[in-house]
């Protein structure tokens, strides 16, 4: 392991104790570096030219202007300080993506403080940077996009917070590990020499109300009810705590097996299921899905797939609890 | 991050602005092309901002700024000196405008505007300069900011505000430093200015050359008593000693024009009754300054020379300000040398003929004496002589000839050349004195302003036992000169102040104008005493005043500590908007809200889930409850699933 990578190490531990992973971060004292940009040390320069102008010239008023401006300094480091310090990042959203795909990840930025906002905040990473004014009292939401890797769960790296606001002779900047992650999908591949999927007809999952197509109505919630069918929205407006109802479209059944398969590794059944579910859903018939000690009832809809789609997405990953809500 | 971001729309304009703001006052002394370059680099930059032209290529950037600094050579001849200097700062940063098209170029400017506004402060350090200055720093500043706004922001009225407050906030700062900051030596010599000389008088005097001064009333020097004004015609301020005369000028002798021997002052003694006073007198770009005889300065750089004039070393390119005091009743070189009276006696050949028949006429009646001095005053005081800024012009070598039998009409300078032509042809040592007399009384601070219209010429005459005395001729023509002052002497005649159309103090007829006038004068007063005045001795008195007998260490302590005292409410003034609450995370509130339903009988039980909390408080709190509205869009904030929309 040469230096540069053992420092890099180190460096990423420090940072990772001092600025431990959150769904929400708060930007405070302890969490913020600033130093002088290249136009900061310029303006040092300058400063320093004057300061000789003055002592040269014995130039009282050049003194007074020298000194002005070099406590203007000061005052900027504590401005560019406080541009950053106070405001909330929360990690909103982040959208499932197959392989090799952007995946976006949204962000709120809340200010902190009931006088001043956050001007000119670039969030950045490696490859991704926007830019915004948070108002007080007014959230901004961005999304920054991320090109994903393999199945499973993408973490985005650290997020790189700076701005160099108000003078742009100082640039404050921040790292927040925030605890979010995007789902990738296996990537679809269509398998010619498989063999179609049975047809399962008979028992229908109808019954199940839990459907998640298109939206039936609402009731109180009752103990059990998934996280996933919470109305968050109307909690959000401070609303009691209600399940949305969904209702069901008929259509053909079919069944996703792991079993179908007898060639094949276990990324590559995987991404043929994967491609079946796609096909299926694309014709609007209802399918179900069979996984080694896992089965996903027959249905229909964005909401089903979207569930057949994550459990072959988190097939064989360690620590997938499948819900997010404690 | 954004070193490569393009410069923002309207810092283009801020900047722009600024620059023109601060070459502005150059204008008065630099040449009038560097304008016309820089409004030609402002267009150029205007259109390539609306993609009218393109950037000038890389050669021809190159050629226009070797073209820009040959034309600053070619003006000033040289490149050395304060001058030149300047004029190419000025070129430089207008053809810097050209090329800034990236944001980092406008840190360039800002900083090339900052350095300008220092060299303006080289020639003048007065109050409106001071005035435009804090301006143009705000100006500046605000541009540092538009530089760093989001490029689609607009303009508001933030960047000002927030420019304001920043400079603010760093000025009980500056002012420790100003004080506190040790004043040391120049490290080096730097560039003098070669700027010609200001109105003023100089080492050589010709007929008109006072006259000319009528026409101004630029403020030469101000001049503030400790105690009792003397009454206006008492004030000379004598400057320029005028020995030698030839070629139609009086001059005055320098040092190497002494034998060694005369190089060297006699100290008269200090007799009677004091004046103390401080000067502050505008740049004169010659060593010479001005005091009421015999005067001594304790100021430092301050040296007597060998006729009783007060001198520095160096010739006065800024604002200076000196104290002084005066013994009015100190004989001036009561024994005069052999060298000395030749000098102040020595006459160029048989010119004017006729005064020096009439002269050795009255020698004879009543002697060389001060009856002689006596019968020249009542002989321009009894025949039609008229005082008068308008003198018709004499060309002629016999000038006293044609002044005094002839045209009658002169200024104060053809009295005093007259009269010493006269004493040195009687056999009396004599010679011209040139500086200035009286002065405007200002009552609001006890200071007099000494315009240049005041310049006036008078003569000292070299008596037994009483060494040089003044006569001033002048006034047996016109006393109320000397008593009131010029413009009294002038009434009803055109010239005076021909020059100054718009100065204010054509107006103090206007009592409100000649208030504010007096006024204002005063402030500037206050600031030159203290901005020209501070220096490392000052500096010293005014920390020794305050704290006692000055060691390192304490000097260390106090800066730390005023530091401490100062920064400390600044930092608590900056951070007080951003209240603890709402630093609070979400979590800590969650947890602090659980801690207040817990007090209400609503516990969270270990591992329970924060929904089923919810469902609990739902069922047990009232519908409008604050706690569980607030319990709701925490729960929202931190428990949305990831893949749930909330929006």
């Amino acid at each position: 392991m040469g230096i540069r990578e053992r420092l890099n190490r180190i460096t990423l531990r420090w940072l990772s104790r001092r600025l431990p992973p959150a769904r929400s971060i708060t930007l405070e004292q302890r969490r913020l570096f600033i130093f002088p940009t290249g136009a900061g040390f310029l303006f040092i320069l300058t400063l320093f030219i004057m300061l000789l102008t003055a002592i040269n010239y014995q130039n009282n008023m050049t003194y007074g202007l020298t000194f002005w401006l070099a406590m203007l300094f000061i005052v900027a480091v504590h401005y560019t300080h406080g541009n950053l310090m106070g405001l909330t990042i929360t990690a909103v959203s982040a959208e499932p993506v197959f392989p090799g795909q952007q995946s976006g990840f949204t962000f709120r930025l809340k200010a902190g403080g009931k006088r001043s906002g956050h001007y000119t905040v670039y969030l950045e990473w490696p490859d991704a940077q926007q830019v915004v004014d948070v108002s007080v009292g007014q959230d901004t939401t961005i999304t920054l996009y991320q090109t994903v890797a393999g199945r499973g769960w993408f973490h985005p790296p650290r997020l790189r917070i700076e701005s160099v606001y108000p003078l742009g002779l100082l640039r404050c900047w921040s790292y927040a590990q925030l605890d979010v992650q995007a789902l990738v999908y296996p990537k679809p591949l269509r398998a010619s020499d498989t063999p179609l999927p049975r047809n399962d007809d008979g028992v229908g999952g109808v019954s199940d109300m839990r459907g998640l197509d298109d939206l039936a109505g609402f009731r109180a919630y009752r103990a059990g009810d998934s996280p996933r069918h919470i109305d968050w929205r109307a909690l959000a407006r401070g609303q009691t705590l209600q399940t949305r109802l969904y209702s069901v479209p008929s259509s053909e059944e079919h069944w996703l097996d792991w079993e179908d398969f007898d060639t094949g590794s276990v990324e590559q059944r995987l991404s043929w299921l994967c491609w079946r579910a796609l096909r299926l859903d694309a014709s609007g018939d209802k399918f179900g899905l069979r996984l080694p000690g896992k089965e996903i009832p027959q249905s229909s809809g964005d909401r089903h797939r979207e569930q057949v789609l994550r459990e072959l997405s988190l097939y064989g990953i360690t620590g997938h609890s499948g819900e997010v809500v404690s | 991050m954004n070193t490569g971001a393009a410069l923002p729309r309207h810092a283009l304009w801020w900047l722009i602005g600024c620059q023109f703001y601060v070459i502005l006052p150059h204008l008065t002394r630099v040449p009038l092309w560097v304008l016309a370059i820089y409004l030609g680099a402002a267009l150029w930059r205007l259109q390539m901002h609306r993609e009218r032209v393109l950037m000038p290529p890389r050669w021809l950037r190159l050629l226009l700024g070797l073209a820009a600094g040959g034309a600053v050579i070619a003006s000033y001849q040289t490149l050395i000196g304060l001058d030149p200097m300047v004029a190419l700062l000025l070129v430089a940063s207008a053809l810097k405008l050209i090329e800034s098209v990236r944001a980092k170029d406008g840190y360039v400017l800002v900083s090339l505007g900052f350095f300008i506004m220092t060299t303006q402060f080289l020639y003048n350090q007065e109050l409106p300069v001071a005035l435009y200055s804090v301006v143009g720093t705000l100006l500046l500043v605000v541009s540092l900011i538009a530089l760093n706004q989001r490029p689609s922001a607009s303009i508001s009225r933030r960047e000002p505000l927030l420019a304001l407050r920043m400079l603010g906030l760093a000025i009980p700062m500056m002012i420790v430093l100003f004080l506190l900051f040790p004043r040391i030596a120049p490290l080096w010599s730097v560039p003098s200015k070669n700027t010609q000389a200001r109105t003023g008088m100089s080492g050589v005097l010709r007929p008109g050359d006072v006259t000319r001064l009528g026409r101004s009333a630029e403020v030469a020097f101000r001049v503030q008593f400790e105690d009792q004004i003397p009454p206006q015609r008492e004030l000379y301020w004598r400057g320029m000693v005028l020995n030698q005369f030839a070629d139609g000028a009086w001059r005055t002798l320098g040092w190497s024009d002494h034998p060694a021997t005369e190089r060297k002052l006699d100290k008269p003694i200090a007799v009677g009754d004091s004046l103390k006073y401080r000067i502050i007198i505008e740049p004169t770009m010659s060593h010479w300054l001005y005091a009421m005889p015999y005067a001594q300065s304790p100021t430092a750089g301050v040296f007597e020379a060998w006729d009783f004039r007060l001198a520095v070393r160096k010739p006065l390119e800024s604002t200076f300000a000196y104290d002084v005091v005066t013994w009015p009743e100190s004989s001036l070189q009561p024994e005069l040398s052999p060298w000395r009276r030749e000098t102040e006696l020595a006459l160029p050949g048989n010119l004017n003929p006729l005064t020096r028949e009439w002269v050795e006429r009255q020698v004879n009646a009543v002697g060389n004496g001060p009856e002689l001095i006596a019968r020249v005053l009542s002989y321009f005081r009894e025949q039609p002589f008229y005082y008068t800024l308008q003198p018709p012009k004499i060309d002629d070598d016999d000038f006293v000839d044609q002044f005094i039998f002839q045209s009658l009409r002169g200024f104060c300078e053809h009295y005093a050349y007259s009269f010493v032509v006269m004493m040195r042809m009687a056999g009396i040592p004599a010679r011209i004195i040139g500086g200035y007399q009286g002065g405007e009384l200002n009552t609001l601070n006890n200071t007099l302003i000494v315009r240049q219209f005041d310049a006036h010429a008078w003569a000292e005459v070299w008596l037994d036992d009483q060494g040089w005395v003044r006569v001033d001729p002048t006034a047996a023509v016109a006393p109320e000169r000397v008593e009131q002052g010029l413009e009294e002497a002038l009434r009803g005649q055109e010239g005076f102040l021909a020059d100054s159309l718009l100065s204010a103090y054509r107006f103090r007829g206007v009592s409100m104008v000649n208030w504010l006038r007096l006024r204002y004068d005063a402030a500037a007063w206050q600031w030159q005493s203290f901005i020209v005045g501070f220096n490392g001795d000052e500096q010293v008195e005014l920390l020794e005043s305050w704290f006692g007998e000055i060691k390192v260490s304490w000097f260390v302590a106090v800066l730390l500590g005023s530091w401490a005292v100062v920064l400390a409410p600044l930092i608590w003034w900056m951070n007080r908007s951003r209240s603890s609450s709402e630093r609070l995370l979400v979590e800590e509130q969650f947890a602090a809200l659980c801690r207040a339903l817990a007090r209400r009988g609503i516990e969270r039980a270990v591992g329970e889930s924060a929904i089923s909390l919810l469902v609990r408080a739902e069922s047990e709190l009232p519908a409008g409850d604050p706690q569980l509205i607030t319990l709701r869009r925490l729960i929202v904030e931190l428990y949305t699933p990831i893949n749930s929309s909330v929006e």
